[in-house]
């Protein structure tokens, strides 16, 4: 099986972050994988491990995301495609599936795969942008993937049940992180993503137009959330605790 | 004057709060500015749900009813979600944002060549459009956005509005709906572990939440008493999800769920901001954690320190005698 699984590199929301004229600086500028895509990378080459195949990943970011794609090399995806970007534009969620889909027009796979959505902004839209676009049959939110003859079988988390799903190939699938633990490159992967092919693609080198490359929604700040009061800290013993607490919820916040 | 319209999901035989939610604010919206407030229902059984939308005030509502939609499948929701905005030409469509709307969000804005602004926590009219927050960066950001164009799709996330009823007298208008077998590439082999009667935590008033603190079977049993006392919806955090000791759909944080209830005890959790990010809009926090620096009590209203073995079977007791 072909798989093309798209990923994305993502401030790390774990480091500080500050605000400043509006926009989100984070001093330490530590990038990572998005983790949804993380899952979505593992996910391929467990399929490939199983059933043979090729997984290729694509990533549209500037410069700096080549690490992120080395990333998914180490992991152990078989060859990349680069499609640079200077980094400063204001694209949103539409114009990077009008992107891949432009990249994906003339490419034959079984698969396409992404995560659920980014980490920094959880949108979760361009997955099934992208499948609209390349009118591929997709599940979105998968938490399970098997592969069958010509059909890739989803289980997808819904709003209440796991929904089991049979796309006949080629397929879009996005991915949640509940579907596996991505692996840790070994050593070993990390020395021979080094020999690994990237292909760069400029965005001019795709057939896109000027058009689709206009976002049509823009983020024009941000502000910390508001935090909440610090509460009140109970220590002592269990009976006591259990007790005055259950009173102020009762009495104070009428919440029983 | 344009149309403001809402989707309603209904999802196990009941209508989505979040999606009336939506309508509230839609209708607000439409008599703040002069547009008009309307309501669309795709389901097996649409029009069973007609009087109860009437309530919150659209002066229109559209059905779209065949069997196809008695499970969610994206195709034929898409096809009719573009029949609709044929028919209704809204200026502005809002969704509750379910897992369903996650499910096609994106593809209807693709092909409607609409601009659209996911998981929102709220928005207002402008000039050219609307503008929008929505929590980023594991919800401790707050982003302000803009959407522009004669055609804008927006979700809202669940407990971002009040309930709001309004004049009761819609017109009713169903929208013919056809869809062929050759048209549906995907097959939907089987649903596992839907229950029409589970509390869904996106609408329960109280949830107790258990995290990796409580994984043993006795702390299952204490989490399951507490959560029956106070007749709460349970949810858990992703230890216990991915341990596969909780459902999946229990999860509650930035992969789960999105909860807003008036009381919120979240047991043998840390407090990591992938969890908080679902449960920081909760009115009332209570924490039960062994370790005082556990993140959890920087952002609860009442911080237990304990074990939580040794906390809860008083708690519940105390509970018990309260609720009488
Ligand atoms: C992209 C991404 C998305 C994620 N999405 C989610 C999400 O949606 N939801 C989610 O929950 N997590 C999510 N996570 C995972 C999250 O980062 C944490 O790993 C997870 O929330 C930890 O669960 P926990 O608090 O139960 O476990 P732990 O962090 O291990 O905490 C267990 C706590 O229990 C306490 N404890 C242990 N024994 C006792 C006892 N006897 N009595 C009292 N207290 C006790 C400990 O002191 C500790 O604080 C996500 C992570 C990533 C990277």
């Amino acid at each position: 099986m072909k798989f093309y699984v798209c990923i994305k590199q993502v401030p790390d929301v774990d480091a500080p972050i500050q605000i400043k004229d509006g926009k989100l600086i984070q001093d330490t500028d530590r990038m990572v994988l998005n983790a949804y895509d993380a899952s979505a990378v593992e996910e391929a080459l467990v399929l490939k491990e199983e059933h043979g195949g090729e997984v290729e990943v694509v990533l549209v970011g500037p410069d700096k995301a080549k690490e992120t794609i080395r990333k998914a090399l180490a992991m152990g995806a078989d060859k990349a495609t680069h499609i640079a970007t200077s980094g400063d534009e204001d694209y949103d969620s539409a114009t990077y599936a009008n992107i891949l889909a432009t990249f994906f027009s003339d490419k034959e796979y079984d698969v396409i795969s992404c995560g659920k959505q980014s980490q920094d902004t959880d949108a979760g839209l361009a997955g099934s942008m992208l499948g609209e676009h390349l009118d591929l049959p997709y599940a979105t939110n998968a938490v399970g993937l098997e592969a069958e003859e010509g059909t890739l079988v989803v289980k997808r988390q819904g709003d209440a049940g796991q929904e089991i799903i049979g796309l006949p190939t080629p397929c879009l699938v996005t991915c949640s992180n509940d579907m596996n633990e991505p692996r840790i490159p070994s050593l070993k992967g990390i020395m021979q993503s080094k020999r690994k092919p990237v292909e760069d693609v400029a965005l001019s080198d795709l057939d896109i137009d000027e058009s689709s490359l206009q976002p049509k929604t823009k983020v024009t700040g941000h502000m910390e959330k508001p935090e909440r009061e610090p509460g009140q800290k109970f220590e002592g013993e269990p009976e006591e605790l259990a007790q005055k607490v259950a009173t102020l919820l009762d009495e104070e916040e009428n919440v029983i | 004057m344009s149309t403001l319209l809402t989707h309603i999901a209904i999802s196990d035989g009941k209508i989505k709060r979040s999606s009336l939610e939506v309508l509230s604010h839609m209708r607000q919206l439409a008599e703040a500015n002069r547009h008009t407030a309307e309501a669309v229902i795709i389901d097996a059984e649409a029009s069973n749900y007609v009087d109860e939308v009437k309530k919150y005030g659209p002066s229109t509502i559209y059905t779209v009813e065949d069997p196809i939609f008695e499970n969610h499948m994206n195709t034929p929701l898409l096809k009719a979600l573009t029949k609709v905005m044929d028919e209704a030409e809204p200026y502005i469509f809002g969704f509750g944002s379910t897992e369903s709307t996650k499910d096609i969000l994106g593809a209807l804005a693709a092909n409607q060549d609409a601009a659209v602004l996911s998981d929102v926590s709220e928005f207002e009219l402008t000039d050219e459009g609307i503008e929008a927050k929505r929590p980023v960066m594991a919800a401790k950001i707050l982003s302000d956005n803009v959407a522009e164009g004669d055609r804008i799709l927006v979700s809202v996330r669940s407990g971002s509005y009040d309930l709001d009823e309004g004049d009761a007298d819609a017109d009713v208008v169903d929208i013919d709906f056809s869809i062929d077998d050759s048209e549906i590439q995907a097959t939907l082999r089987e649903i596992i572990g839907a229950s029409g009667d589970k509390i869904d935590l996106a609408e329960a008033e109280t949830i107790v939440a258990a995290g990796r603190g409580a994984k043993d079977e006795e702390g299952q049993d204490l989490i399951n008493e507490l959560a029956s006392v106070l007749n709460a919806g349970i949810g858990a955090s992703r230890a216990l999800t991915e341990a596969g000791i909780m459902d999946p759909s229990l999860q509650i944080g930035q992969t789960g769920k999105v909860v807003s209830p008036q009381l919120y005890i979240a047991v043998g959790i840390s407090g990591a901001i992938q969890h908080v990010a679902g449960m920081t809009n909760s009115k009332v926090i209570v924490a039960i954690n062994k370790d005082p620096d556990a993140p959890i009590f920087d952002i609860a209203d009442y911080g237990i320190v304990g074990d939580l073995y040794k906390v809860l079977p008083p708690f519940i007791e105390e509970l018990k005698k309260i609720k009488g």
